[in-house]
């Protein structure tokens, strides 16, 4: 019967099942961060929800970040590995976060799976994941610099019933509310996700309704092939061949490293291979990912690559296969911490990107800061005398590209449709005081299209005992400029002391101590250059140098430019620019 | 004699209503770069008598067309001293998530432009460091230098207290009287700088150009003998004066659109229906927006060129809720990379245009799809229309990609286009917790009326109406507004532990600023009216619910009523409520009317048959039924309480109505086709 009515079905009527499918996802993707209570959420947008099929395929994901992309169709999949053999009823929900099991990322992103049925028949299931403020942990905010064991890293949930037919498992939320730091926060951002995925099962069942089950089956074959279509011509326009580069993650948060890593693309007209084979086995710190964690990333950046439109579904995955050894910093085994996973996999992802930067220059571009440079900051507010936590990332400078000066002030390809958290907010929320918050405008990046600058954003305790965790990778290894543009500069951070003492600069730190009137003052990486500088149009140097981007010095040096001091017009150029540039 | 002129892209429309409730429209060219003229070539085209303007009400596009063709002034501005980058920082988002090439949206001052003085507030609004004046000075000479023709002022924590802008403004408007200034506060009260200074710097970079426009269109008003009172619409769906909108012409961002959004509330005030799907269909776009218990809803959620590979530009200010998709007559279908059938977002516009114009477009779009299965006929166009032309770009383009008939590719682009529209009017009332069988389906502008039928059955809609002059509404939305002011204030309040007196006072200075501003307008206190809302969370929330609050003084149990229905109004919305969870208010938002007299509708004099207004039968292609023999009527002889069942096409200047088998159509007696959908 169903193979009838596959060929019955007009191509309109799949495209509208198919475009509902997808405006289900943006449905339940909003109502999240709508909810939620976590800034973490709302805010950073660190978050994913979706839609799979039956058997766990992807078939539309809502993204905050682009670090969860496929991260959904994993927990699925260890549910159908639990539950499969009629084991899932109407009304389950099952929480998951399982770094090794399902889970992916780290503790603190905590997913729920919902199984969507249709008369009985399991047709579907939604699936949403988001990075809960608390889940306990040796360290408020959960994730931790200086964890040497998953266990010190939040309560785990491997893969088990939240709701049993509607009913919710009462024991897990009181055990939740043991343990976390925030229970409101954390049992606030789950009853959003509940709610979310609800309205998922809603829709898909309204939709089912509407064009019969059958004809959405149909669809969500249809979706797939199309998505594997659109990821397929894009391949072969990519040129083929063999594109190997190693690079470094500075450290673990222990002071060992850096730690080498390589990859070896291959791509053909069917296949677009990344081994990872031969990098740095798994460390004593939290930097450590999972696979699943380094497939997302190396999703990112295949999708950077070839599907500029972003309707992501697993189909489009069908051509990109991802190798490593087992037990690598890149694929870690358990009990390995992996608090801060996304250093190492944004590095895995950074290499790929620089492998290809060089012969896809229309869709790739220089090195940037790469960190997600998280701080978390956690202390006594003045006024109110509550505890106040800030978990957030920082933003700071893309690499330049063909065409165009690199972004200045960005969030990491990690992150995404992700929002600093504004002065003003910040100012009454907690207990600080920003006494900066500008670009960083040390003139790194040169080149004929200049790497964006990064930020410095300055905290100035407002009370005392407040403590400071930051995550600043590509503190040593600074982002790498192509064909002849500048590296950028480095992430990093410094505590000024109100005694006048300086303190730094420091990439990764735990738990720093800050008292009244310390500042501590977080600077991000300036992105790498794009080709030479002596290319670069003397009158746009004199613009740079007049908006303060560079310095005089730099015109001269870096670009060969002479620039008067007070009207900042061209001077002339630079022998050295005479004979190397143009 | 009230007379409303709205300028959109191609047309510059005019409505006008006179003491007998009679209304009359007329159309004429758009003439940019100097709009004035087109309002006056359209008020000489109506032939009204041009002294007898009363009223006169305007719509316009110039402040949006300088915002996004970057035709503003020169514009410099000061922040607290640390902060200079924030226009360009922004929030650092990026909705195209996997371009690694991605670019920020370009600041619109650039950075040498942006200067920094020492002031410091906390977040009390607490001076921690006081203005230093002499940096002022130094910077209004550096403007000076650079020929900067406008100054835009955001300093940190101002939506609490404006002291050092105000401070600031004086000394400029001393040392400077001829530039323009705008202070952030004076534009939005709300916290979050970034988006504070935005609004501010749009606001002072488009100044000189409203005020020169608005001061030309009075000029050539006058120059006419038209001594009329004069108001601008503003994107909030009221108007305001001249002068005032000069002053804050970044209100007026949307002026044209909310004004048909606006006028279906009116509609469905005059006719009775208070829950209502506004419909607007362009050549270019589809708008829509929901009006629940006759209240339009106002935020200042507002971007420009915002979507969803772009960050945009956020403008704090209260406008009307549109949802718009890139879905008009002149979409153009294609197939993607993949085989799939698209429509839109590109359009033909008004040149070349669809293929049946004949004026060199050779992509069809949904209007030639709609001439194609019949629901359009070939004397509908102003053009000579080719309609193998039509075909043929259809079938070459569409139909045999599919293998496909010409009419079922065509049936396809509309369908294409219809699921388009669907996805959007869903996003505004099913995604938002609302029945659309609740709701009735107002559709208007040149598109409105010939898809509107077949998408209300899918939606579940029992009705729809297409109002008298439908293709003109906007205009027609424009002749019965009132005069409009919000106040939004951003007080971050736990609602269990809020100062009654403290709230009070605010909602009173709140009200007190509305009556000044409408007392400079030359408004009595008597026509002023105001209606309450507050933005409310749950603690720790950080997207807020605007809830509907009583009046008057508050006490204890108002905030009891006040949670109770914040705690519905989430519920509706998000599926749930959480009982028991403290409750925040982060802004109050004050809406003052203005009343003025509105013109009362005519009814419609003259009764009788449908078959006295038959045109003509031709075949019309439907989705179930194939081909069709389909009547087709003139708008203008369809009598009161005349009755027509579907299938049936109902034509007027500019716009066809379309009905589905099953459904039928009957007109009020003000002239406006009620349509049953056929929905249970």
């Amino acid at each position: 019967m169903t193979q009838t009515v596959k060929t019955k079905v007009d191509p309109f009527t799949l495209e509208i099942v198919k475009d509902s499918l997808i405006a289900i996802g943006d449905e339940m993707f909003i109502a999240l961060a709508k909810t939620s209570m976590s800034p973490i959420i709302y805010e950073v947008l660190d978050y994913a929800s979706g839609l799979t099929d039956a058997k766990g395929q992807l078939l539309t994901q809502g993204n905050g970040v682009t670090g969860f992309i496929g991260m959904l169709s994993d927990m699925v999949k260890q549910t159908l590995k639990k539950f499969g053999d009629g084991k899932l009823k109407p009304g389950d929900i099952i929480i998951i976060n399982d770094s090794y099991g399902g889970g992916g990322s780290h503790l603190s992103d905590v997913g729920l799976v919902l199984p969507i049925f249709y008369k009985g028949e399991l047709v579907a299931f939604s699936a949403n994941k988001a990075h809960w403020t608390e889940v306990g942990g040796k360290d408020p905010g959960s994730y931790s610099n200086d964890a040497t064991e998953i266990f010190q890293e939040g309560l785990q949930f491997p893969c088990v019933k939240l709701f049993n037919e509607g009913q919710i498992n009462q024991a897990i939320v009181d055990i939740i509310e043991a343990n976390v730091r925030f229970p409101d926060l954390s049992l606030g951002d789950m009853w959003a996700q509940v709610a979310a995925l609800k309205t998922g099962e809603k829709r898909v069942v309204e939709l089912c309704d509407k064009h019969g089950k059958d004809i959405v089956l149909s669809s969500i074959d249809y979706l797939l092939d199309h998505g594997e279509e659109l990821a397929r011509q894009e391949l072969r326009k990519l040129p083929k061949g063999t594109y190997e580069t190693e690079g470094f993650i500075d450290d673990d948060g222990f002071g060992n490293g850096p730690f080498k890593v390589k990859v070896k693309v291959t791509i053909t007209d069917e296949k677009f291979i990344a081994d990872f084979r031969g990098s740095h086995p798994q460390v004593p710190g939290p930097i450590n990912c999972s696979y699943t964690a380094l497939v997302s990333a190396v999703r990112a950046i295949f999708l950077a690559i070839t599907n500029p439109s972003q309707d992501a579904n697993d189909g489009v995955f069908r051509l990109l296969e991802v190798i490593t050894d087992k037990g690598s910093v890149l694929s870690a085994k358990r009990p390995a911490p992996v608090s801060i996973y996304w250093e190492s996999m944004q590095a895995g992802a950074d290499l790929i990107w620089k492998a290809l930067a060089p012969v896809v220059p229309h869709r790739l571009s220089a090195g940037h800061l790469l960190s997600v440079c998280s701080v978390v900051l956690s202390g006594v507010h003045p006024d109110t005398k509550e505890p106040f936590l800030i978990v957030e990332p920082s933003v700071g400078g893309w690499g330049a590209a063909e065409g165009q000066d690199g972004a200045r002030g960005q969030f990491c390809i990690g992150d995404g449709e992700t929002y600093n958290v504004p002065v003003e907010v910040a100012e009454t929320r907690y207990g600080v005081l920003v006494d900066e918050y500008s670009l960083h405008t040390d003139g790194a990046g040169a080149g004929e299209y200049i790497g964006g600058a990064g930020v410095v954003r300055s905290y100035r305790a407002l009370t005392d005992n407040q403590s400071a965790s930051i995550t600043f990778g590509r503190h040593k290894f600074v982002p790498w400029g192509i064909n002849g543009g500048k590296d950028g500069s480095a992430n990093k951070f410094y505590v000024e002391k109100v005694n006048g003492e300086v303190d730094g600069p420091y990439g990764i730190y735990p738990r720093y101590p800050l008292n009244t009137g310390d500042v501590i003052k977080l600077v991000t990486a300036t992105g790498g250059g794009y080709g030479n500088p002596f290319n670069r149009p003397v009158e746009k140097v004199a613009k740079d140098v007049k908006n303060g981007y560079i310095s005089i010095e730099q015109a001269h040096d870096d670009y060969g430019v002479i620039v008067n001091p007070e009207m900042f017009t061209v001077e002339g150029v630079t022998s050295k620019r005479h004979q190397g540039g143009e | 004699m009230r007379v409303a002129t709205d300028i959109g892209g191609t047309f510059t429309d005019l409505v006008y209503v006179n003491e007998n409730g009679e209304i009359g429209v007329a159309k004429s060219h758009t003439t940019p770069p100097n709009f004035e003229k087109g309002v006056i070539d359209v008020i000489e085209k109506s032939g009204i008598d041009q002294t007898a303007i009363q009223t006169f009400i305007h719509g316009t596009t110039v402040i949006i067309n300088a915002l996004t063709e970057r035709k503003g002034v020169k514009t410099g501005l000061i922040t607290t001293k640390g902060f200079r980058d924030v226009l360009e920082i922004a929030r650092g988002n990026r909705p195209d998530l996997f371009n690694v090439r991605y670019q920020k949206p370009v600041p619109f001052v650039e950075r040498y432009l942006r200067q920094e003085v020492e002031e410091r507030l906390n977040y009390k609004g607490e001076v921690l460091t006081l203005l230093n004046k002499e940096q002022v000075k130094e910077v209004i000479a550096y403007f000076q230098k650079e020929e900067v023709e406008a100054i835009a002022i955001s300093y940190l924590h101002s939506y609490v207290n404006p002291v050092h802008e105000i401070e600031t403004k004086e000394l400029i408007h001393e040392l400077w009287p001829e530039v323009a200034v705008t202070a952030s506060h004076e534009v939005t009260k709300e916290w979050r700088e970034y988006e504070r200074t935005s609004t501010a710097v749009f606001n002072s970079y488009v100044k000189p150009i409203a005020a020169s426009y608005v001061d030309r269109l009075h000029a050539k008003l006058l120059e006419n003998h038209t001594d009329s009172q004069n108001y601008i619409m503003q994107s909030n769906g009221g108007t305001t004066t001249f002068n005032s909108a000069k002053q804050t012409p970044i209100n007026m961002v949307e002026s044209g659109p909310v004004a048909g959004i606006y006028g279906a509330a009116v509609l469905g005030d005059i006719i009775g229906e208070e829950n209502i799907i506004a419909f607007d269909i362009g050549g270019t776009t589809a708008k829509c927006s929901l009006i629940n218990k006759g209240e339009v809803k106002v935020s200042t959620d507002y971007f420009i060129e915002k979507n969803e590979r772009n960050a945009g530009y956020p403008i704090k200010v209260p406008v009307v809720d549109i949802v718009e998709i890139g879905n008009g007559g002149g979409s153009i279908a294609w197939i993607d990379r993949a085989g799939s059938l698209k429509v839109g977002p590109q359009s033909a516009g008004a040149l070349p245009g669809p293929v049946a114009y004949g004026q060199g477009g050779t992509e069809p779009t949904t209007t030639d799809a709609n001439l194609v299965t019949g629901r359009l006929s070939t004397e509908n166009f102003d053009y000579q229309v080719d309609l193998e032309k039509v075909k043929s770009a259809i079938k070459e383009k569409v139909a045999d990609h599919f293998d496909l008939s010409v009419e079922d590719a065509a049936l396809g682009i509309i369908r294409i286009a219809n699921s388009n529209m669907l996805n959007a009017l869903k996003l505004i009332s099913v995604r938002k917790g609302h029945n659309p069988r609740e709701f009735s389906l107002v559709a208007f502008g040149g598109g409105g009326s010939m898809h509107a039928t077949a998408l209300a059955k899918d939606l579940g809609v029992k009705k729809v109406i297409v109002p008298v002059a439908s293709s003109v509404f906007s205009a027609w939305g424009m002749l019965m507004t009132d005069l409009r002011h919000d106040y939004i204030q951003t007080y971050i309040r736990r609602l269990n532990q809020v100062d009654l007196t403290e709230l009070n006072n605010e909602w009173h200075s709140l009200e007190y600023q509305a009556l000044m501003q409408f007392k400079e307008e030359g408004l009595e206190k008597s026509k002023v009216l105001f209606t309450r809302f507050a933005d409310i969370r749950y603690l720790g929330q950080e997207h807020t619910v605007k809830v509907p609050v009583p009046n008057g003084d508050w006490t204890s149990e108002t905030i009891s009523v006040v949670v109770e229905r914040f705690g519905n109004l989430h519920e509706q919305n998000y599926t749930f409520k959480l009982e028991g969870t403290p409750t925040e208010i982060v802004s109050l938002h004050l809406t003052a009317f203005g009343k003025v007299i509105k013109p009362s509708m005519k009814k419609l004099e003259f009764s009788g048959k449908a078959e006295d207004a038959l045109k003509e039968s031709r075949p019309v292609y439907f989705e179930e039924q194939g081909w069709m023999d389909t009547k087709v009527y003139h708008r203008h002889l369809l009598g009161k309480d005349s009755k027509v069942s579907g299938p049936a096409i109902v034509e007027e200047t500019s716009a066809s109505t379309v009905l589905y088998p099953g459904q039928t159509l009957s007109v009020d007696e003000y002239g406006n086709l009620i349509i049953d959908t056929g929905v249970e």
